[in-house]
C-alpha cells in the first residue's frame, strides 16, 4: 500500500492512496478542514470529485472505516505496531474460553505468555488500564501488549480459534 | 477634490461591489476584474460624467458628480491599503520557509524558468514601451507576477487540485511570492525614495534594514508571538493579530517602507505558531472586504478614456506575456516530471494575472511627480489596470476551457517531442 503525500502552499495537504485495481484516490484535506475525496481510474487520468466532507463529519466517518464502532472480522487479529517489536492487539474473548470468570491476576496471564491486558471493551465501555482483580467476561475483547511472541502464546491461553 | 465620504458612499460601496461579485459568480468568472468594473463605473470618470437630470428630464436625482465615489476619500484609500496588507498577510502566513527549503530542488527549478522568461520578457517589454529602466522594472513585476488568489481558487474549483499539475503551480506561486516580497521592498523604496540616486540608496537601506529588522523578529519572535495569541476568546484574538499586523504594517509606511512586505513578514512570523488556522479562518472574511475595495478603488482611480492610449501596449503585453506563462509554466510541468497535457495545463493555469500587479500600479501611482515622471506614472498605471483586466478574464478562461485547448494543442506537442502517448 503506497500513500503518496504532497503539500498544497495555500490550500493544505494531499494525499493520493493506491488502491488495489490500479484506481487511486485523492483526498485534499484544506487547511480549514474541508476534506475533498476524488477518484482516479488510473494514475495518469483526472481526478473526479466524489463528495466532500466538513471536519466533523471526516473524522466521524473515519472512525467508522477504521472500524472502532464494529469490526466485521472479529476471528483475524488487528495488529498495530508500537515498535518494531511491540505490538497492541485486539482479542475477542471467546465465550468457551477456560478464561472466562477467572480474574487477571488468578489467570496469571503475564506470568504464562509476557503480555500485559492494557484495557478491556466490554460492550460500550472500555476498561482503561484494569487491576489484577478484574474478572474475564465472555466476548470482552481485551487489548494486550507484547511482543510478536508474547502475543502468539496469549492467543493459543485463551483458545478460540487459536487451538489449545 | 471633496475627499469627505459619508456612510451612504460606503454603503453604495459595498452593494455595488456585492452586485459585481454576484454577476461574476453567475457566469463562473473572477471576481477580480469585476471588482475593478464595478468601481470604475461608480467613480469620477464615468458616474461623476454623467449629467442624469438632463437625461431623464426630471430633477429627482442629482448630477452624476455628487453620486460618484471619490478614490481620493480617505475612507476608501484606507480601506485599500488594508486590503493590501491583508494580502500579503495572507501570503506570509501560508508561507513556509521549511517547505520550499524541502521542495527547494524543484520549486527553486520551476521557480527560477518562471522568473527568467517572464520577468526577462517584462523587462524588454517595459523598456521598449516605456523607453525608462525604472518604469521597465514596474512592468516586469506586473507580467511576471501570477495571481496565488485567483489561480488557488480556479484549481479548488475545477478540482485540479487533486491532480499532479496542482504541485508545480503552487510550487511556483510560493517560488513568486518570496520574490515579490523582496522586490517590493526594493522597488517601492526607489520609486517612493525620489528621483535622486543616492536618495535613493539610502531608502533601499532603510528598507532593507527594516526587512532585517523583521526577519530576526520572525526568527526569534515566535515564542512571542505564540504568546501574543494566547486567549480562547475570538474577539480578542482578532484585535491582538490586528493590532500587531496593522501597526507594524503602518510603522514601516511611516519610515518609508513597503507597508505590503511588512504585513507579509508579519504573516510568517504568526505562520510558524500554532494559531495558523485560527487566523486564517477569523480573518479570511476580513481580508475578502478589504480586498474587495482595494480592487474597488483601483478601479475608482482607473479613468478608461486613458485605456485608449494604453490600448496599443496592453495589446503588445498581452500578445508577448502570454505566450511567455505558457512556456515557462510547461518547462516547469516538465520538471516536475509531468507529461505533455498537464505540463501544458500548468502554461494555461499560470497565465493568470492579478492582485500583485496591481499592488505594483499602485505603488507606480504613488511615486508620480518623484522618481517617475507624472504622465508615464498614470501611463503604467492604467496600462496594468487593462492589462490585469485582460489576463484576469483570459487565465480563468484557460482553465474553465483547458480540455478542448488540450484537444488541439496535446497532439501537436507530442508530436513535436516524439513522446508516446500514454493513451487518456
Amino acid at each position: 500500500m503506497t500513500i503518496y503525500e504532497s503539500d498544497l502552499p495555500g490550500v493544505g495537504k494531499k494525499y493520493e492512496v493506491e488502491l488495489e485495481d490500479g484506481e487511486r484516490l485523492v483526498i485534499v484535506t484544506h487547511n480549514t478542514g474541508k476534506r475533498e475525496i476524488y477518484k482516479k481510474i488510473e494514475e495518469d487520468a483526472d481526478s473526479e470529485k466524489v463528495f466532500e466532507l466538513s471536519d466533523r463529519l471526516a473524522r466521524k466517518i473515519g472512525t467508522i472505516l477504521e472500524g472502532a464502532y464494529f469490526q466485521p472480522v472479529q476471528s483475524e487479529r488487528v495488529e498495530t505496531m508500537l515498535t518494531d517489536e511491540t505490538f497492541i492487539e485486539w482479542y475477542n474473548l471467546d465465550p468457551a474460553s477456560e478464561l472466562v470468570g477467572q480474574t487477571i491476576a488468578e489467570a496469571q496471564i503475564r506470568e504464562r505468555t509476557g503480555v500485559s491486558i492494557v484495557a478491556i471493551q466490554r460492550g460500550e465501555e472500555v476498561l482503561a488500564a484494569p487491576d489484577p482483580e478484574t474478572t474475564l467476561a465472555a466476548d470482552d475483547t481485551l487489548v494486550v501488549v507484547g511482543d510478536r511472541d508474547d502475543c502468539r502464546d496469549f492467543e493459543t491461553l485463551i483458545g478460540g480459534d487459536g487451538g489449545r | 477634490m471633496a475627499a469627505e465620504t459619508h456612510l451612504v458612499d460606503v454603503g453604495a460601496l459595498f452593494a455595488v461591489a456585492a452586485v459585481a461579485g454576484l454577476l461574476a459568480s453567475r457566469i463562473d468568472q473572477s471576481v477580480i476584474p469585476f471588482y475593478i468594473v464595478a468601481g470604475m463605473l461608480s467613480g469620477p470618470y464615468v458616474l461623476g460624467t454623467v449629467d442624469i437630470p438632463a437625461l431623464l428630464g426630471i430633477d429627482v436625482l442629482p448630477h452624476g458628480e455628487t453620486l460618484a465615489l471619490d478614490g481620493q476619500s480617505e475612507f476608501i484609500h484606507l480601506g485599500a491599503e488594508l486590503g493590501i496588507v491583508f494580502l500579503l498577510f495572507f501570503l506570509g502566513l501560508e508561507f513556509n520557509l521549511e517547505r520550499l527549503l524541502a521542495a527547494r530542488h524543484r520549486i527553486g527549478k520551476a521557480g527560477s524558468v518562471d522568473l527568467a522568461v517572464n520577468f526577462g520578457a517584462g523587462l524588454l517589454l517595459g523598456f521598449v514601451l516605456f523607453e525608462s529602466l525604472l518604469a521597465a522594472l514596474l512592468v516586469a513585476g506586473v507580467v511576471y507576477i501570477s495571481s496565488s488568489a485567483i489561480i488557488t481558487k480556479s484549481l479548488i474549483d475545477l478540482g485540479w487540485i487533486a491532480n499532479d499539475e496542482a504541485n508545480p503551480m503552487l510550487g511556483t506561486l510560493v517560488y513568486e511570492d518570496l520574490f515579490i516580497a523582496i522586490y517590493l521592498a526594493v522597488v517601492s523604496a526607489l520609486v517612493l525614495g525620489g528621483g535622486d540616486v543616492g536618495e535613493a540608496l539610502g531608502s533601499i537601506g532603510v528598507a532593507i534594514g527594516f526587512i532585517l529588522a523583521l526577519l530576526i523578529l520572525v526568527q526569534f519572535g515566535t515564542a512571542w508571538f505564540q504568546r501574543s495569541l494566547e486567549t480562547d476568546s475570538n474577539e480578542f484574538l482578532v484585535l491582538r493579530a490586528l493590532g500587531i499586523l496593522v501597526l507594524i504594517a503602518g510603522a514601516a509606511l511611516a519610515l518609508g517602507v513597503s507597508e505590503a512586505v511588512a504585513a507579509f513578514f508579519v504573516g510568517m512570523a504568526f505562520s510558524a505558531t500554532d494559531h495558523v488556522h485560527d487566523l486564517e479562518q477569523l480573518l479570511e472574511p476580513v481580508r475578502d472586504v478589504f480586498a474587495a475595495i482595494f480592487f474597488f478603488w483601483i478601479g475608482l482611480e482607473t479613468n478608461p478614456q486613458l485605456f485608449a492610449g494604453v490600448a496599443g501596449l496592453i495589446a503588445v503585453a498581452v500578445i508577448v506575456t502570454t505566450p511567455t506563462k505558457l512556456l515557462s509554466g510547461y518547462l516547469g510541468g516538465r520538471i516536475y516530471d509531468l507529461d505533455e497535457r498537464r505540463s501544458l495545463r500548468v502554461g494555461l493555469g499560470m497565465t493568470t494575472r492579478g492582485e500583485f500587479s496591481l499592488i505594483i500600479a499602485s505603488i507606480a501611482v504613488a511615486g508620480a511627480g518623484g522618481a517617475i515622471a507624472e504622465p508615464v506614472a498614470t501611463r503604467i498605471y492604467a496600462f496594468t489596470v487593462g492589462y490585469v483586466l485582460v489576463m484576469s478574464i483570459l487565465g480563468t478562461t484557460f482553465m474553465q476551457y483547458a480540455d478542448r485547448i488540450e484537444a488541439v494543442l496535446v497532439p501537436r506537442l507530442e508530436a513535436r517531442s516524439g513522446a508516446v502517448s500514454s493513451g487518456d
